[in-house]
């Protein structure tokens, strides 16, 4: 039982009005804008937490992008003869699921295609290993792809030095530059024995190295020659279509009058190979551990980032609490403190990645990084930064306001 | 003279921890606070007086007992609606001044006035005016750090009566000064209470500040014992 108090309370009289209950209350707005102004506040007075935490985005978006963009650029390296071809559709045989095709297809198909008035052009190409011998000695290995010289369909292309043209000469090839010390320091006018025959070095392309051997072309005759592939054999027939000609149709209507082999668009082509690659080869899941290890690390080191900086901060957040603001208020706070790490993280970590990116460019090797890769590196950024303040959001949730007393 | 109670707190009970290690700290506490009032709540360390502070600060829910603040009842409140009473009704100083270190002196004032409904810009006259107010003029973008212990606790009382919220809390608000800032920042607080109308509880062992109190009132073992008038009253 307590006590009673003495007397009661005294009778109070002011001149001044009494203060009365506020009912004023910030809107949502404002509460948003109140709450960012903290967060930055605290963000940025914590130079060396920031810091901290930064390069955990930094690093989670560098390592991220770097495989990213390297398993793109392999996905581009096979896929670039088909994308750079010109061709709207191609016929192979049907078991080819990537170039070099391995298996051949006869003619037929292509005396078929050119019968089709749907058709505007259509070559055999052929492509095949070849080995070009060195003049200290050994040999070095090519993909030799054979072309109709007049029409120069199926490359090459990024001719750097030389004409594409130069192909209608006898024994004449186009090498790449990526390749030239490695196959004995080759120049315009060079001579090199190619499968058994002298050919001479007509022009040079850049960047024209696939996943496997760089490609040298010829012109078809001298390839199937080179190749000893029959004469009715070719690797691939591509074909053209006539203006206002959907390539969709076309090959649906091959595929009708040519149902041995395989008939598809460039574009379905070119999703075949990805496609091949990402469930046939360990290419896909190695670089997606990296990526996927790459995200964890980032995730960890930001999460524990900020959990640090609210458990060094529990009483300025119990402050916070206790003078009015709530659980959402201060879910705002660490939102805004998320993405503002992931913005700039994500920004640094990408212009490094760019500069990595031009620094190792070479015909060999290349970081692609096309826009969505960048656009979508900022928004899994903001993802994983949100989802990584959720550890120091429990610990603000279950914080008691009444611990600023103690 | 019917007179309009700021605080009415009766039969209010608290314990901490549960079963056999439950620590009763408030045993059935009675207070009541008539609008306008500078009360001082003394008694020993333990005696549960920051707790009765917290309860009424609506930061801390009382196991039982009855609480009206100006009428409103607050004890038996859903946990949600504690920011809302506590925007609504309360101002508090801290014994650490309890200032956000990353934001300036206006900033820390400002901040608790937009979270009242003020505007970015008017916060900003308004927190620069209380400062003025208190001896800060000159002093509105410094941080925490780059002032003084007086001069925060300063800061401290502009943000709890930013925004003229009707009762202000303090929790030995010259614990962490020494003698001649104590006793400035408690007449400070007492004169802006004064002027706008504040009821203020401010809990204290500092016995060279009683004499502002227009009333003391003790608290020993969670029981209220009995109180006193202060040189102050009315």
């Amino acid at each position: 039982m307590n006590a009673p108090a003495q007397g009661g309370p005294p009778v109070i009289s002011r001149a001044v009005p009494m203060a009365k209950p506020l009912s004023g209350r910030a809107p949502l707005w404002l509460r948003w804008k109140t709450m960012a102004r903290v967060a930055w506040g605290m963000m940025f007075h914590q130079k060396l937490k920031l810091a901290g935490t930064l390069f955990g985005v930094v690093f989670a978006t560098l390592l991220a992008n770097q495989q990213l963009g390297t398993f793109l650029g392999l996905l581009y390296k096979n896929t670039m003869y088909v994308q750079n071809s010109g061709a709207d559709v191609w016929i192979t045989a049907p078991s080819v699921q990537q170039l070099p095709p391995g298996r051949t297809i006869s003619d037929a198909a292509l005396l078929t295609a050119r019968a089709m008035p749907e058709v505007e052009w259509a070559d055999g190409v052929l492509i095949g290993a070849a080995t070009m011998q060195l003049p200290a000695g050994g040999s070095e290995p090519v993909t030799l792809v054979g072309i109709n010289p007049e029409r120069l369909k199926g490359g090459p292309w990024n001719v750097v030095a030389g004409e594409a043209s130069v192909l209608t000469q006898p024994d004449t090839v186009i090498v790449e530059d990526g390749e030239r010390e490695k196959l004995g320091g080759l120049n315009l006018g060079s001579t090199r024995e190619l499968n058994g025959k002298k050919v001479t070095v007509g022009g040079i392309t850049w960047g024209l190295v696939p996943f496997g051997p760089s490609y040298a072309f010829a012109d078809y005759d001298l390839s199937r020659r080179l190749l000893k592939t029959d004469r009715d054999q070719m690797s691939a027939v591509l074909i053209g279509v006539k203006p206002g000609q959907d390539p969709r149709d076309v090959a649906e209507k091959l595929r009708t009058v040519l149902p041995d082999v395989l008939v598809r668009t460039g574009p379905e082509f070119e999703q075949s190979i990805r496609t091949y690659i990402l469930t046939q080869t360990a290419i896909g899941i190695t670089f997606g551990t990296s990526t996927v290890f790459a995200l964890i690390v980032g995730f960890v080191i930001v999460s524990l980032s900020m959990l640090s900086s609210v458990v060094d901060n529990l009483r300025e957040f119990g402050t916070l609490k206790a003078v009015g603001t709530t659980n959402l208020d201060l879910t705002k706070l660490l939102f805004v403190q998320s993405m503002t790490y992931a913005i700039i993280g994500s920004v640094i970590g990408l212009g490094l990645v760019t500069r990595v990116a031009g620094g190792i460019r070479s015909a060999k090797l290349a970081l692609v990084m096309p826009p969505e890769l960048i656009i979508g590196s900022i928004g899994v950024m903001c993802l994983l930064c949100v989802a990584a303040s959720s550890l120091a959001l429990l610990r603000i949730r279950k914080l008691e306001p009444a611990m600023v007393f103690r | 003279m019917s007179q309009t109670l700021a605080i009415d707190a009766r039969n209010v009970t608290k314990s901490y921890g549960e079963g056999e290690i439950a620590q009763l700290v408030l045993k059935g506490c009675d207070l009541r606070v008539p609008a306008g009032e500078f009360m001082m709540l003394v008694g020993p360390s333990g005696s549960g007086k920051t707790t009765l502070l917290s309860i009424l600060g609506c930061v801390l829910r009382a196991n039982g007992g009855d609480i009206h603040l100006f009428g409103e009842r607050i004890s038996g409140v859903r946990e949600s609606a504690l920011p809302r009473l506590r925007l609504a009704y309360i101002g508090f100083i801290f014994q650490g001044h309890n200032l956000i270190a990353s934001l300036s002196a206006e900033e820390n004032v400002a901040f608790q006035l937009q979270m009242r409904g003020w505007s970015p810009r008017d916060a900003s006259k308004e927190a620069q005016r209380l400062l003025d107010r208190v001896q800060l003029g000159g002093k509105y973008k410094r941080l925490p750090s780059e002032l003084s212990g007086g001069e925060r606790q300063r800061v401290a009382i502009c943000r709890a009566v930013a925004g003229n919220p009707p009762i202000i809390l303090a929790d030995e608000p010259t614990a962490s000064l020494d003698a001649v800032n104590g006793q400035l920042v408690t007449e400070l607080l007492r004169e802006l209470a004064r002027e706008r109308g504040h009821t203020v509880v401010c809990v204290t062992h500092d016995n060279r500040i009683f004499s502002l109190a227009d009333r003391i009132v003790r608290i020993e073992d969670g029981l209220m014992l009995g109180e006193g008038a202060g040189s102050h009253a009315a």
